[in-house]
């Protein structure tokens, strides 16, 4: 119960202090909006391609934009905690360094997960898809998207937390990142483009790499938590 | 004995910052360390405090082993560093309350709103931490790291960068939480204030502890003396 209501109270400070700044939350929503409109702009306004193609077009820029901000948001969490020693100050309050994992995670993945729930239907809308998606495709869609950013985020708190830790460390995050990630990427793009295209999942592989790698790296970084707040 | 640190080693890279040092701090005693700038004190007092973990040594708080079980040896710490260890966007009064939360504080507003009384940041309980002053701040400090009344103080440089009132009140607050019997240890270069508020001092120079005396054993002049003639020797 009491690790159960320390991390309720790490992910409501979390939201808490994006939601009051609202820095990252301006910044990632602001990028990902430029990355759909930059391909939008470079590939329109109409689109002669096939839907298929356009399912391509609209789960790697979808993707792409949901990576980089995903970057950018997994940064900035732990720049807060490092600037003034606040996660010594969690520390010092004797919680357990998996627990402060846990909550960064979940903490973590609801802002993406509230990105992804804005700019998907908007990058549908501009590569002309958003017509031929219905509800249940749509939740589909949210459903693989889910899965990718906890994997993503799971991988991605443990790694920032070494990294911002270090002096550039904000850029470095991204080089360590990214090849760790490539299943993910590779799972959640093959899964987007299949639902987006058919409605559903043709090829069973990429979910289950998708799920897979997510839940290894789930619990991989879990264990190693320990030694990551704590060195 | 509150706490207990023996043979305590910490290296960076090749280079010794803290070697081999022992401590002791029992209940109602104010133990200072006095040593300049880069001597060591800090990186000592973060080991103290959990926070760095040693290259060597043994380090107990309240008979527990600190270092193999540094949660349980936590809660009994109250720290106050260079660092805020808090948000600076929260308010004096949202700080306190998340990290009372995350201690386990029953009666945690009334506990916080108090807290802040008694530092004298009862006007700016709702402001943001960022537009307070050095004096302000180590004020907030205080009350941060006697939140959940831990036996233990480790007070880093509590003097540095305040004013006439605010070294006054800070001197009396460690008076005060000696009389309720908590163990203190506070690092300073100010050999004034550090004999006005100790019962016991040490020298750190170069990353070396040494013993000098119990407050009835030697007068401020000696001390002062002993220090100046040991900070220019290892000049």
């Amino acid at each position: 119960m009491k690790a159960l209501r320390q991390i309720a109270t790490l992910i409501r400070k979390d939201i808490g202090l994006q939601f009051r700044s609202k820095e990252t939350l301006a910044l990632i929503f602001v990028f990902s909006i430029l990355v759909v409109l930059i391909f939008a702009f470079a590939f329109g306004p109409n689109f002669p391609l096939e839907k298929s193609e356009r399912g391509k077009l609209t789960a790697s820029v979808l993707w792409a934009a949901f990576v980089f901000a995903g970057i950018i948001t997994l940064n900035r969490s732990f720049v807060i905690e490092r600037t003034h020693g606040a996660l010594h100050g969690i520390r010092l309050t004797g919680v357990d360094a998996s627990n402060v994992y846990l909550s960064k995670v979940v903490s973590n993945l609801v802002f993406l997960l509230l990105l992804e729930i804005v700019i998907t239907p908007i990058a549908l809308q501009f590569f002309d898809l958003f017509d031929d998606i219905t509800v249940v495709v749509l939740l589909k869609l949210f459903g693989v998207m889910s899965i990718g950013t906890l994997g993503f985020c799971a991988v991605g708190v443990l790694l920032a937390g070494m990294s911002t830790s270090t002096d550039g460390g904000e850029s470095l995050l991204s080089v360590i990142l990214l090849p760790l990630v490539i299943p993910i990427i590779m799972g959640g793009t093959k899964c987007t483009v299949s639902i987006l295209v058919t409605g559903g999942l043709e090829n069973r592989f990429w979910l289950g790499l998708l799920i897979g790698s997510s839940l290894v790296f789930l619990a991989s970084a879990y264990l190693l938590a320990d030694a990551v707040i704590e060195e | 004995m509150r706490l207990s640190a023996a043979q305590i080693t910490k290296h960076f890279g090749h280079r010794a910052i803290v070697k081999n040092a022992n401590l002791t701090i029992n209940s109602g005693e104010v133990v200072v360390i006095f040593g300049p700038n880069g001597a060591g004190k800090t990186t000592f007092i973060k080991i103290l405090a959990t926070l760095l973990r040693p290259t060597s040594g043994e380090l107990e708080i309240e008979g527990n082993d600190a270092i193999a079980d540094y949660a349980a040896a936590r809660s009994l710490l109250g720290v106050v560093v260079h660092e805020h260890l808090a948000y600076p966007t929260l308010s004096a009064f949202e700080n306190l309350k998340f990290f009372g939360q995350m201690y386990g504080i029953e009666h945690l507003e009334t506990r916080c709103k108090s807290l802040l009384d008694e530092v004298g940041l009862q006007r700016f309980v709702h402001e943001p931490l960022h537009i307070f002053s050095r004096g302000m701040t180590q004020r907030f400090m205080i009350a941060r790291a006697l939140l959940h009344n831990p036996s233990i103080l480790l007070l880093d440089e509590p003097f540095s960068g305040l004013d006439a009132a605010a070294k006054q009140f800070v001197q009396k607050r460690i008076a005060q939480e000696r009389e309720n019997g908590k163990g203190i240890l506070i690092t300073t270069h100010n050999t004034e204030l550090g004999y006005l508020v100790g019962t016991r001092f040490l020298f750190m120079i170069n990353g070396d502890l040494e013993e000098i005396a119990e407050k009835n054993e030697i007068s401020e002049e000696d001390l002062l003396q002993r220090y100046e003639e040991r900070s220019i020797d290892t000049a």
